[in-house]
């Protein structure tokens, strides 16, 4: 279950006729960042693609630079090696095309009601040109999300699953070539994250956005996504990429899921005792 | 569970079927009318400058105290009503005001010009915080004999202190602001495609406004305390001085009931900006976001 090494396809079942172009290209992308005393390499030579309607999860213990990928994709950080590619288009800075979901719920406006986040996003993203438009978009995004009571409500009156609605209903609502999720639902709660997930995954059934949604929960990593992307810490690089497509909130529990989350389990748990055993390797 | 070495204690259960009515205690009683006068914020305080006044009254009645070193509450508040009657009180409260709002307003353009050069550049940060670090500990008062120097007695050297004085405290606490404003917000702002100025007047600004606010605060207190200072040393020079002037004149020619009745008028017009303009400023913004209780 462990033997595979080095960055290896999905093996589970066989994929469906691949659409002609990947939305996001991710190509042996090194990614390091600084700290006050130490240059660290967040991510070594990562790659792999997401297509349309994908719903890409990226898992991975703590430190296996999962978070600094994604910051990478919305353009916060520039890889030191390798290139990344939304819609064959090299990826430079942050922009409305990728509009990204963190985990920390002072992510909206404070100063802004749930309209007046979700109107900004619209007239500076230079997705809407007039107030009007602006508010109409934001009301159907609103909605879809279930805060219709809300509209002009202040951020600091929501709990923190509303305030991660209005995010998403934000970034959502900019109908980005790819939403980037940085464990939305991490901060929350076991109830309403579940909920959350179930909520994004109708979402999903209506738009058909395609997504990177980062967690370090296997549960999560299986039910919220279409395929995982698994990666080892210490610097994060690619060890698999499997297929979950079938499984949602329906089947926790059932064979093939746990089957699955097991064998999850054993990589990243097989990775460690690994890791230990080759620490050396990695000067 | 029974090879456990200590066993649970396992007790009866039970349910209580009706509830006993609560007898010889109130449930809920009303207050009685003292208990809810003496709830009040404004009654209290308002309790304690009444008594102040009082001992005030008292003291020059029996204490027999020369009225041109200490003269009564009356006949303070008499002389402060018909200053205001005739106009004079207004007038002299226009002229300071008038060099207040004129420095204060400046000193607040220039912060915010010096502030954005600090936000787009490091060296623009670096000049901004040597400059505050020098001049935040000066008292601006300090600079009013050189002010004299340069620009001779009058209006602009009051200006020129009053900005001094908003200047350093207002670029200080809004640059502090700047720099605790969430690493979070600064990439949704990028995300939506906000750079340059809109970036800091859409996202820097509004997310350290309790900041900017404070720094508000204080550079209103100082330029308040410095203008009336600066006023006490001239201020008359078109033979017209505002509060300052008035209170050092009116000492001077022993008409102490003036001195008094200005210096309430000092400490009225300080009241009203702090209590109403920056408390329903607030109001309006910071705690309306929840940034501030």
């Amino acid at each position: 279950m462990a033997t595979g090494s080095e960055p290896a396809a999905g093996t589970a079942g066989t994929t469906p006729a691949v659409p002609a172009a990947p939305v996001l290209d991710v190509d042996g992308v090194t990614l390091q960042y600084k700290t006050k005393e130490h240059l660290i390499t967040a991510t070594y030579r990562v790659g792999f693609q997401t297509y349309p309607a994908d719903r890409f999860v990226i898992l991975g213990p703590s430190g296996c630079g999962k978070s600094t990928l994604l910051k990478g994709i919305a353009g916060y950080l520039h890889p030191v090696e390798g290139e990344m590619r939304l819609k064959g288009n090299a990826i430079r800075d942050p922009g409305p095309d990728r509009c990204m979901v963190f985990q920390e719920f002072d992510q909206l406006l404070p100063w802004k009601t749930v309209m007046g986040n979700i109107t900004f996003a619209l007239l500076n993203g230079g997705k809407c040109k007039s107030q009007d438009e602006a508010r109409e978009i934001a009301h159907e995004y609103i909605r879809k999300v279930k805060l219709e009571r809300f509209e002009d409500t202040y951020p600091h009156m929501l709990s923190g699953g509303m305030k991660q609605r209005v995010a998403i209903a934000r970034a959502m609502s900019m109908e980005p070539d790819i939403l980037l999720m940085d464990e939305p639902f991490a901060a929350l709660d076991a109830l309403t994250r579940r909920q959350m997930q179930e909520e994004l995954l109708q979402l999903w059934d209506d738009t058909r956005f395609t997504v990177i949604f980062v967690t370090h929960s296997i549960e999560e990593a299986v039910i919220v996504g279409s395929r995982i992307l698994i990666m080892s810490p210490h610097p994060g690089q690619v060890k698999a990429e499997l297929n979950a497509h079938l499984h949602t909130h329906d089947d926790v529990g059932g064979e093939g899921f746990m089957a699955l989350q097991n064998r999850i389990h054993g990589m990243i748990f097989a990775d460690r005792v690994l890791e230990e055993e080759t620490q050396p390797q990695h000067a | 569970m029974t090879d456990t070495t200590t066993e649970t204690h396992v007790r009866p259960e039970f349910v209580v079927e009706r509830l006993e009515a609560a007898r010889d205690v109130d449930v809920e009683r009303r207050l009685s009318l003292f208990e809810r006068i003496s709830n009040v914020n404004a009654v209290r305080k308002l309790t304690i400058l009444l008594g102040l006044v009082v001992l005030w009254e008292g003291y020059t009645w029996i204490g027999k105290v020369e009225p041109l070193l200490f003269p009564s509450f009356s006949a303070s508040a008499s002389v402060l009503w018909e200053t205001l009657l005739s106009g004079l009180m207004l007038e002299k409260v226009w002229i300071t005001v008038y060099v207040l709002v004129l420095g204060y307003a400046a000193g607040l353009f220039l912060a915010a010009a010096l502030l954005t050069f600090a936000v787009m550049t490091r060296i623009g940060s670096d000049f901004l915080s040597t400059m505050t670090a020098m001049f935040q500990p000066l008292p601006a008062i300090s600079l009013l004999p050189l002010a004299m120097l340069w620009f001779g007695l009058g209006v602009p050297s009051l200006v020129f202190v009053t900005i001094h004085s908003v200047l350093w405290a207002v670029a200080l606490s809004t640059h502090t602001g700047f720099m605790s404003v969430s690493e979070t917000l600064r990439m949704v702002g990028r995300n939506y495609g906000l750079r340059g100025i809109p970036y800091v007047f859409m996202i820097l600004v509004p997310a350290a406004f309790a900041a900017i606010l404070t720094g508000m605060k204080v550079g209103w207190a100082f330029a308040w305390r410095t203008l009336i200072g600066a006023e006490l040393v001239f201020g008359a020079a078109s033979g017209e001085g505002g509060l300052g002037w008035m209170i050092f004149e009116r000492g001077d020619n022993l008409e102490t009931p003036y001195v008094f009745a200005a210096l309430f008028t000092v400490i009225v017009i300080g009241l009203i900006v702090e209590n109403l303009i920056f408390r329903n400023v607030e109001i309006g913004t910071v705690q309306k976001w929840g940034m501030q209780r």
